[in-house]
């Protein structure tokens, strides 16, 4: 089990309140993190010579974001040896091609598209959830909740 | 017997042939003074024959043009046999446009003593010629000019349809989510007509979102590029069809797909036109319990052409022609579900791909939708 916690970058507050009522639905033990943008998001992974925060066991990451948008937080996820491993799940509001192919190209793990209906949106997190920090075996030095050496 | 020398022709006979033809006849010697010229060229230059004798073109026309049908006449010498070039002279209204023939007279050493030029006016065909290469220019100007709005209103198309199934869908989620929240956390503080009003608040907001992924792929069918690939249209078919099948295991509906039914085209959006053709086939059957769906090449005045077929509720015939139009619905969204876009998607499908839709149908009695694809049945 990856006990780390989960860092949610999102931008809109409501599925932030969303995505915590489903995990806690799910029974999920995971703290959430939630960074607003991408920007956000880059400091917590990858501090600027400070140290780093907590490594996620799952991060869950918008496109749409302001200042930097998520497709490049998973560019530079991917490109420093630090996060390079990390799981890394898109989950967004569109099913644009463009996004999607992109996504993968640049490392995503998975690519959800977020449900308007709250139930399925509870499913597609259950799943996620059980997926990503019960069934998935991450790379041994990203292993979720130590510290980053 | 007939005399040899009734078979020779005279001077006169021949100067008569000269005279008698719509082409500029005329001889110079080797210092390019004029010889002799016929008729069609006194009249083109406004000269008498006798008159022109001994003068060169330096005396008759402008230096350069001079200059010009000098060189010419140097060129036919000194090559020795037959030169075809174009030639230009002022007329009355205008320069004046030849295809000349040129070759050098020889005496009997092979030295050349005159050269002779026989002159062809095609001022009206160069005209033309030139009027058709103005026209294909300004043709050609227009279709970059058109190719670049249309490339400009498909970027603004793209990214329109970018921002909406980004932005739009965001307050849907929000919308339904806390409608659900509601339902679940605050049951006890609303009566039972209270949690029917959200039920109905989460369930428009998923037909608006369904609406808004109608729309999406409606703007893709337009922007996506097209593809020209050969496509199996039975196996399409029957792949649809097992999918409708899968989802919805209640259903029993006997549904045959012709074999070798092929086209050429974007494999992707001709699925997309039998998943809307054959899903609203499934869907209008959904009342009856002998529910029947035919795909097959069906034969028309123009030819075979492809036939979707059920025996479900069918249109009325008068609104056919809003069948294909984005947002048109022929029945209540209580009988039937529907954003109403599917054939719309499906119209522009097969219009990208230079095709033909059409719908016939009787009410109750079921529909058939007739589709022609450009190269459809070519292999």
């Amino acid at each position: 089990m990856n006990g780390g916690p989960i860092l949610l970058v999102e931008d809109n507050p409501d599925d932030v309140l969303f995505t915590v009522r489903a995990f806690e639905k799910n029974k999920m033990q995971n703290e959430v993190v939630v960074a607003g943008d991408g920007e956000e998001a880059l400091s917590y992974l990858l501090p600027p010579g400070g140290e780093p925060g907590l490594v996620p066991s799952l991060v869950l990451l918008d496109v749409k974001l302001p200042k930097i948008d998520g497709l490049e937080v998973l560019r530079r996820i991917r490109s420093d040896p630090r996060t390079a491993a990390l799981p890394v799940v898109v989950l967004t509001t569109s099913s644009e091609e463009r996004d999607i192919v992109e996504s993968y190209r640049l490392g995503a793990n998975s690519f959800v598209r977020k449900p308007v209906v709250f139930n399925e949106f509870l499913d597609a997190t259950n799943v996620l959830g059980v997926y990503w920090l019960l069934v998935n075996e991450p790379a041994p030095s990203w292993r979720g909740g130590e510290a980053q050496a | 017997m007939t005399d040899v020398r009734s078979t020779l022709v005279g001077q006169e006979q021949l100067m008569a042939l000269l005279d008698n033809t719509s082409a500029v006849i005329y001889m110079r010697d080797t210092e390019g003074r004029y010889m002799v010229v016929n008729r069609e060229y006194e009249r083109l230059f406004g000269v008498q024959r006798e008159n022109i004798v001994g003068l060169t073109d330096h005396d008759l026309f402008p230096k350069d043009v001079a200059d010009a049908f000098r060189a010419n006449d140097l060129m036919a010498i000194s090559l020795g046999s037959p030169v075809r070039m174009e030639e230009i002279a002022p007329g009355d209204d205008g320069v004046r446009t030849y295809i000349t023939v040129k070759f050098p007279l020889m005496d009997a050493n092979g030295h050349p003593y005159a050269i002779a030029g026989i002159s062809t006016e095609i001022t009206e065909r160069k005209r033309a010629e030139e009027e058709v290469r103005r026209l294909n220019e300004e043709l050609e100007l227009r279709v970059k000019q058109r190719t670049a709005e249309l490339e400009a209103s498909t970027k603004e198309l793209d990214a329109f349809a970018y921002s909406v199934s980004h932005d739009l869908r965001a307050p849907l989620r929000s919308l339904a989510g806390f409608s659900e929240v509601l339902q679940e956390d605050y049951a006890d503080k609303l009566d039972a007509t209270g949690l029917r009003y959200l039920e109905r608040i989460e369930a428009n907001a998923t037909r608006m979102a369904q609406m808004i992924d109608d729309l999406l792929n409606l703007s893709r069918a337009t922007r996506v590029e097209l593809r020209r690939e050969h496509v199996d249209i039975s196996a399409t078919a029957r792949e649809v069809l097992a999918d409708l099948a899968d989802a919805h295991p209640d259903r029993t509906v006997d549904a045959v797909v012709d074999d070798g039914l092929t086209t050429t085209g974007d494999p992707d959006l001709i699925r997309l036109v039998f998943l809307n053709l054959l899903g609203n086939a499934w869907k209008f059957t959904a009342k009856r319990s002998d529910a029947r769906i035919r795909v097959g090449n069906v034969a028309h005045e123009d030819g075979p052409v492809l036939a979707v077929s059920d025996n479900g509720a069918g249109f009325d015939m008068r609104y056919a022609a809003k069948l294909f139009d984005p947002f048109q619905r022929l029945h209540a969204a209580t009988d039937f579900e529907g954003t109403g876009i599917g054939l719309a998607i499906v119209n522009r499908i097969v219009q990208r791909h230079g095709g033909v839709v059409w719908a016939a149908s009787e009410p109750g009695d079921g529909a058939t939708f007739y589709l022609r694809f450009e190269d459809l049945g070519e292999k």
